[in-house]
């Protein structure tokens, strides 16, 4: 039979999985470039609670010093992934920016309709 | 947009805002929170003075130059405070080891180098968030 | 004080000179171009120094802050990343020298210190990661890297740079979320972070949860061969080199492609056991992708109309090569790869730098449209075919040697399959690049009445390059040298 509670246990796991892939099909398949961009941002997020869920223990609180017979959780999983924030805020703002930028050419955010606009331009050329 | 609850609101949280960005910067060392989330609830603030008042109206209060400005020195008071270890005979960013004092554990005052980088990069972080915000709030007035 | 901080210096140099000018920039936007300069010549002296430090003393180790491993970051600095070190720095120099000259006629000026800015943070972050011990300080740097070549791309601004430069956000931010999944998994597993220690605690991870270590290692394959686009994952890289400003696809192609596949090296070769290497359909894969890019490559190469996006193509199919090489896990594999990354970075760089020269000067990008350039501007064209035979691996030019130890890689490990694949695109590759060359020298005449003069800058990174090219096909003993203990360490001989 299918181990229920072992899939309870390591829900966070599953749920990172489960979001990532819907992050990576919204990516894959959404031709709007601002769904794309959202698509990223699922999937960075995916992983991101995929990290901190490694550094989690249950009923543990935050590791600071002075305070003993405490269970700890692990602050580095949390303390690296601050910085993958940092990192996916800052591609999310470029890659809007450039958005931003081809919507002012084309007049959409759509990949397919630039594809295409595209080759009307390159054939009447 | 430009309604008048949103000012009055704004006006009176702002303020707030700023110094609980400011305490978090000042207190990363000792709990969590530190330069980087403590720069963003400054830029946070100053984003909400944006939605409030406009752009012209910020443009004043922060110009673009001088955001830019800060932006660089932060990462070059890092770079330099990470040169002082290289410097004294030590490894680069070394904190004790280069001689920085450390002091008593649980005052604002301690920790040797780390409170300065903390405060250097809450003030990078605040003017790159608020630069990215405005850019893209310019862009799109263009377009 | 200084040699002991070399390794940290090397990061530090590039990126206090962003700073410097984004800071001086605001009032004195000159200054940039100066600054870029002097900060790259720098790096060439520390990395050569530290270069020669690595030869004497064996692997220079370096912990940031004091803090030993695993606590602290580390750096570690062998030969294969002293070799790429010295390549990023040198070649970084020779393209800032390049554009010192010409980056005005490509770049609008009120952003030309943004321009230098991305530059230095690119060198920065392609030195950090062939630096780092440290595999999430590899992450951060590989999106540093991948934030600045993207920007780099766009940085004309016209709608073909800007779509290219999506295209390539995306795929590359694919890239990097695969790549930090799989360090999530190695996380989880080892509880180590430091390559060193993860290696050392990999076997037992390996017993104990297979399934993830199998996970990570797919997870890195993608996400670092979407980086260095090899085939069929490197759709984004044609557009992204094709229509970037000519040092950036200088960079892009010459060194940005390949610091993922030394990351790619260090994970393969000194993280994973060897027993384990065979465990693992890794060299199939590898194989199957790089000769399929090699051909795929070359055969798009040659429908291009427009110079610059065949030279593009002609990326993936050398692409193809190094992977080749890495993927028969031969002794001499690994060393015609290596020696690929050296003499490709020599090529692409001379050729995009030429191309882009004789495009600013003639205005004409298509490859049917260079008649006769070869007499009017000799050096740019003279340059480019150096390149060009290189490239088809014509002796005694650099790329021959690294051809040659690829065959030699192939034949060691019994598959004589590769050396026919080499045999074949050495040909596919001469079908496009000599009537190029032949056309600019032998053609009619181009009808460009008073040539311009090239400028110092210009012509002075042309020469070095492509003095060179020749320089490393008859002395390639000498990074043959430099790195055959690494190498041989890697396989346990």
């Amino acid at each position: 039979m299918f181990d229920f509670v072992k899939l309870w246990d390591n829900s966070f796991y599953a749920m990172a999985i489960i979001l990532f892939l819907i992050g990576f099909w919204v990516m894959l398949t959404h031709s709007n470039l601002i769904k794309k961009v959202i698509g990223m941002n699922i999937m960075e997020t995916a992983i991101f609670l995929f990290f901190v869920a490694i550094g989690y223990v249950n009923q543990g609180s935050a590791p600071i010093l002075g305070r003993e017979g405490v269970t700890f959780v692990n602050p580095l999983p949390s303390a690296l992934i601050l910085t993958g924030i940092v990192v996916s805020v800052s591609i999310t703002a470029f890659a809007l920016a450039l958005i931003i930028k081809l919507h002012s050419y084309y007049g959409t955010v759509d990949a397919d309709e630039i594809a295409q606009l595209r080759r009307i331009s390159d054939d009447s050329e | 947009m430009r309604n008048i609850i949103v000012r009055v609101i704004a006006r009176v949280i702002i303020p707030f805002i700023q110094l609980y960005g400011f305490y978090v910067v000042f207190h990363g060392h000792l709990s969590p929170g530190g330069g980087f989330a403590g720069g963003t609830i400054i830029a946070a603030s100053l984003i909400l003075y944006v939605l409030a008042f406009g752009l012209v109206a910020e443009e004043k209060r922060v110009p673009e130059r001088i955001a830019q400005i800060i932006e660089s020195l932060g990462a070059i008071v890092y770079v330099v405070i990470g040169l002082v270890g290289v410097l004294v005979g030590a490894q680069f960013l070394g904190n004790k080891i280069a001689g920085f004092p450390l002091g008593v554990p649980g005052r604002i005052l301690s920790s040797g180098s780390i409170l300065i980088l903390t405060i250097a990069i809450g003030f990078k972080v605040a003017s790159t968030m608020i630069t990215l915000f405005n850019h893209l709030i310019e862009d799109e007035k263009e377009g | 004080m200084i040699v002991n901080n070399l390794p940290a210096l090397i990061v530090v140099v590039p990126l206090f000179g962003t700073y410097l000018t984004l800071m001086l920039g605001v009032k004195h936007r000159k200054s940039s171009s100066k600054i870029a300069l002097v900060s790259t010549g720098l790096l060439v002296v520390f990395t050569g120094f530290l270069a020669a430090m690595v030869a004497k003393n064996g692997e220079v180790f370096y912990h940031f802050g004091g803090w030993n491993p695993p606590w602290g970051i580390e750096f570690v600095i062998d030969r294969i990343s002293a070799f790429f070190l010295l390549i990023v720095s040198s070649i970084g120099f020779l393209i800032v020298v390049f554009g010192s000259g010409t980056l005005e006629s490509e770049v609008k000026p009120k952003i030309i210190h943004y321009y230098y800015a991305l530059f230095l943070v690119l060198i920065a972050s392609l030195i950090a990661i062939s630096a780092s011990n440290d595999i999430f300080n590899i992450y951060v740097f590989l999106e540093i890297s991948s934030v600045a070549a993207a920007a780099l791309v766009a940085v004309q601004g016209n709608k073909l740079s800007i779509e290219a430069s999506v295209k390539y956000l995306i795929l590359s931010t694919l890239g990097s979320g695969a790549f930090l999944f799989a360090i999530a998994n190695i996380y989880m597993v080892t509880g180590h972070l430091n390559l060193s220690f993860i290696a050392s605690k990999l076997p037992e991870a390996f017993s104990l949860y297979p399934l993830n270590v199998l996970a990570s290692l797919g997870l890195v394959l993608v996400g670092l061969t979407i980086k260095a686009a090899l085939y069929p994952l490197h759709v984004w890289l044609p557009d992204a080199h094709g229509s970037a400003p000519t040092t950036s696809s200088a960079i892009l192609s010459g060194l940005v492609v390949k610091v993922y596949i030394i990351v790619f090296i260090k994970i393969i070769f000194r993280v994973l056991p060897p027993e384990y290497l065979n465990k693992v359909p890794l060299e199939f894969s590898l194989l199957l992708m790089s000769t399929l890019g090699i051909f795929i490559g070359s055969i798009l190469a040659m429908r291009q109309k427009d110079i610059k996006k065949m030279l593009a193509y002609s990326t993936v199919a050398q692409v193809g090569y190094i992977f080749l090489g890495i993927g028969l896990l031969t002794y001499n594999g690994l060393i015609g790869s290596l020696l690929h990354i050296l003499n490709h970075a020599i090529m692409k760089s001379m050729l995009f730098l030429s191309a882009g020269i004789i495009i600013k000067l003639t205005g004409r990008r298509r490859v049917d449209s260079l008649n006769g350039i070869g007499r009017v501007y000799p050096l740019p064209m003279i340059a480019f075919s150096l390149g060009a035979l290189s490239m088809v691996g014509i002796p005694p030019l650099n790329g021959f040697v690294s051809k040659w130890y690829l065959g030699l890689g192939a034949l060691d490990g019994g598959q004589v399959f590769y050396v026919i694949v080499l045999l074949v695109s050495s040909f596919l590759n001469g079908l496009y690049y000599l009537p190029i060359v032949i056309r600019a020298f032998f053609g009619p005449d181009s009808g460009i009445q008073k040539p311009e003069s090239l400028s110092v800058g210009v012509s002075l990174s042309l020469i070095i390059l492509s003095v060179s090219t020749v320089f490393f096909g008859f002395f390639s003993s000498i990074p043959l040298e430099y790195l055959a203990p690494a190498v041989s360490a890697l396989f346990g001989l």
